[in-house]
C-alpha cells in the first residue's frame, strides 16, 4: 500500500493562522479546525457542560458533535467541519443556551 | 431552486446517481453535510484484489474528484454544508443554507450512507478515544496522525483494514482487542462471531495470512479452534489479532493514558482473575456501522427492520424505489455495504427513477440491477456476513407489502 505525499504545492503560502483559547495555532488552508489542532498537538476542545471533563474529536465528521466550539461568536460550531480562516477566533467556550427561546 | 431530481448524500451511491440523471438531461442537485463531496469514499486507500496487480490501489479520494468533476462537467449542482431538516409532499425540500432555502422537486434520490455505532466501552468519553471513522479519515483524508500508540476496540474488517492503514502511516498500532461484553456489545464481544465475521473478508488485500485464515474459518469452526487461539498469537502484516483479550477499560486522567485488558473464554465471559495495563495514548472504537435512515422516515417511507441488512432501513424494492412514489434509495442506506455496490445502486436507482420517467428502456434497469449484483461478488469488504439473504427478505417484505396495499386499495 503506497501512501501520497501531502498535495500541497507550496506549504507556505498556504499557511493559515487562527487563535484558538488565546494561543496563535497555524495550519495548512483547506483543513477543518479539529485537523489543524491535532496536527499542533491539541487534542481537547472543550469542556463537558455538566461534568467539566475534557472532550475531543470521537466521530470526526460531523455526527457527534463532541468537538464542538465557539467560532468567531457562534457557539456551537463542529470542527471537524469547520475550516480554519485567517485571524478566526475559535474558542472551548459554550453557551448551550444559545438559540433557545 | 427547481430542479428534476433532488438528490440527499454526495457519497459514491449520491454522485453515480446525478451523473445518470445528468446525463439524460435532467437537472440535479446534490446536498451533502460534509464540507467536500464524496462521502466516506474521502477516507479510502487500500490495495484491491479484484484490480490488476500493477495498478491496484483504491484511492477512495481520487475516484471521488474524478466523480465530482464528471457530475460538475454535466451541470449537477452539489451544494455541500447543507443538510434537510423538513420534506413536504411532492417535494419541497427545507435546507439549512442561507442562500437556498427550500429545493422544489419532482424526485428524490436517498443516499445518506450510515453512521457509526457507538461502542461505550468504560472511559469511552476521553480525549483520545476515537471511532474508527474518525481514525480513517484523519489518517488517509487529513494525512494527521491520531496519536503514535494506538489500540483498536472491536475486531471487524473495517477496523482491521483501518489498523493497516494506520500502520502504514506509522503509527505505532499495539494490538486489536475485543471490547469488554455488557449489555450494549454482547455480539462483538464475542470470539467466535468475531471469527467467523472475520472470514467473510478473507479476500482484503494485502495480508496472505488473512486469506489463509479466512479460508480457515469458512471451514467447520469450533471451539477448539478458539482454545488454540489463546496460544497461537494471530498477527496480520505485524499487528497483533487478540480474539481472546478484551479491553475492560480506558483510563486516564485528562485524556487517554492506558487501556485495562482482561481475557476472554471462548464464549466471551471476563476472566477477572488477571489483568494487565497496556499504555497507549489513543484508542480507536470500532462498533460497526449502521444505515443512515432519518431523511426516509422525513418522507414517510414504509420502514422494516432487517439485522442482516444493518438494522432498519426503508422497504425498497429491486429497483431500488420505495413506498413513497418519486423516492429512490441507494447505497448504505439500503443496507451496510461497500462503496463499489454503493456506486451500482446509485447507477440502478438513477435508471429506475429514468424509466419510471420513461426516459429509458427497461433492458437498461435490468443491466444496472446485474451490475450491483456483480459489484457485490467483486468488493473485497464484506460487513455483514448474510447480506444476500437480508436483500431476499427485504424483497419478500416488498411483495407482501404490495399485497397488503393491492388489498386495501
Amino acid at each position: 500500500m503506497k501512501r501520497k505525499e501531502i498535495p500541497y504545492k507550496d506549504l507556505k503560502s498556504d499557511k493559515v493562522s487562527f487563535i484558538f483559547n488565546d494561543i496563535t495555532v497555524t495550519g495548512v488552508r483547506g483543513q477543518p479546525i479539529a485537523v489543524a489542532l491535532m496536527s499542533n498537538g491539541i487534542y481537547t476542545i472543550r469542556h463537558c457542560e455538566v461534568t467539566g471533563e475534557p472532550r475531543g474529536i470521537y466521530c470526526g465528521i460531523g455526527h457527534c458533535y463532541e468537538c464542538r466550539a465557539t467560532v468567531n461568536g457562534i457557539p456551537s460550531k463542529r470542527t471537524c467541519l469547520t475550516l480554519i480562516e485567517e485571524g478566526m477566533i475559535v474558542s472551548s467556550d459554550t453557551d448551550i443556551s444559545y438559540g433557545a427561546e | 431552486m427547481d430542479v428534476d431530481v433532488l438528490i440527499v448524500g454526495a457519497g459514491p451511491a449520491g454522485i453515480v446517481s446525478s451523473i445518470e440523471l445528468a446525463k439524460r438531461g435532467l437537472k440535479v442537485v446534490v446536498i451533502d453535510e460534509y464540507y467536500k463531496p464524496g462521502g466516506r469514499l474521502l477516507g479510502q486507500l487500500y490495495e484491491d484484489p479484484n484490480l490488476p496487480k500493477e495498478n491496484n490501489l483504491w484511492d477512495g479520494k481520487v475516484i471521488a474528484s474524478k466523480l465530482t468533476e464528471e457530475a460538475v462537467a454535466l451541470g449537477v449542482t452539489i451544494l455541500c454544508e447543507t443538510t434537510a431538516w423538513k420534506i413536504e409532499e411532492q417535494f419541497i425540500v427545507y435546507i439549512t443554507d442561507t442562500t437556498v432555502k427550500e429545493i422544489h422537486t419532482k424526485a428524490i434520490i436517498l443516499a445518506t450512507g450510515a453512521i457509526e455505532k457507538a461502542l461505550p466501552v468504560k472511559g469511552w468519553t476521553k480525549v483520545g478515544a476515537i471511532s474508527v471513522g474518525a481514525a480513517q479519515t484523519f489518517t488517509n483524508l487529513h494525512n494527521v496522525k491520531v496519536g503514535s500508540n494506538v489500540v483498536f476496540v472491536g475486531i471487524d474488517p473495517l477496523s482491521i483494514s483501518v489498523a493497516l492503514e494506520m500502520k502504514h502511516a506509522g503509527i505505532n498500532v499495539l494490538g486489536m482487542f475485543l471490547p469488554a461484553p455488557s449489555m450494549l456489545v454482547s455480539e462483538k464481544s464475542n470470539p467466535k462471531i468475531t471469527l467467523e465475521t472475520l472470514a467473510l473478508a478473507s479476500n482484503l488485500a494485502p495480508n496472505k495470512l488473512f486469506r489463509i485464515f479466512g479460508k480457515f474459518v469458512k471451514g467447520k469452526i469450533s471451539n477448539l479452534v478458539l482454545s488454540m487461539l489463546k496460544f497461537n498469537l494471530i498477527k496480520i502484516n505485524g499487528i497483533p489479532i487478540y480474539l481472546r483479550k478484551a479491553v475492560t477499560e480506558i483510563n486516564g486522567k485528562r485524556k487517554v493514558e492506558s487501556v485495562t485488558i482482561k481475557k476472554l473464554s471462548v464464549k466471551g465471559q471476563i476472566n477477572r482473575d488477571q489483568e494487565k495495563t497496556l499504555y497507549v495514548n489513543t484508542v480507536c472504537l470500532s462498533g460497526g456501522l449502521l444505515p443512515l435512515v432519518d431523511s426516509s422516515q422525513l418522507v414517510n417511507c414504509e420502514m422494516v427492520d432487517i439485522p442482516k441488512l444493518g438494522g432498519i432501513v426503508p422497504l425498497h424494492n429491486q429497483f431500488l424505489k420505495t413506498t413513497i412514489d418519486g423516492v429512490y434509495v441507494a447505497g448504505n442506506i439500503t443496507g451496510i455495504e461497500g462503496a463499489k455496490v454503493a456506486m451500482a445502486q446509485g447507477k440502478l436507482a438513477a435508471l429506475s427513477l429514468l424509466y419510471d420517467l420513461q426516459l429509458v428502456e427497461q433492458d437498461e434497469v435490468i443491466e444496472a440491477f446485474e451490475s450491483v449484483e456483480v459489484a457485490r461478488i467483486e468488493s473485497p469488504l464484506q460487513f455483514y456476513p448474510e447480506i444476500k439473504i437480508g436483500r431476499q427478505i427485504m424483497k419478500d417484505k416488498w411483495e407482501e407489502f404490495q399485497g397488503v396495499r393491492g388489498v386495501v386499495n
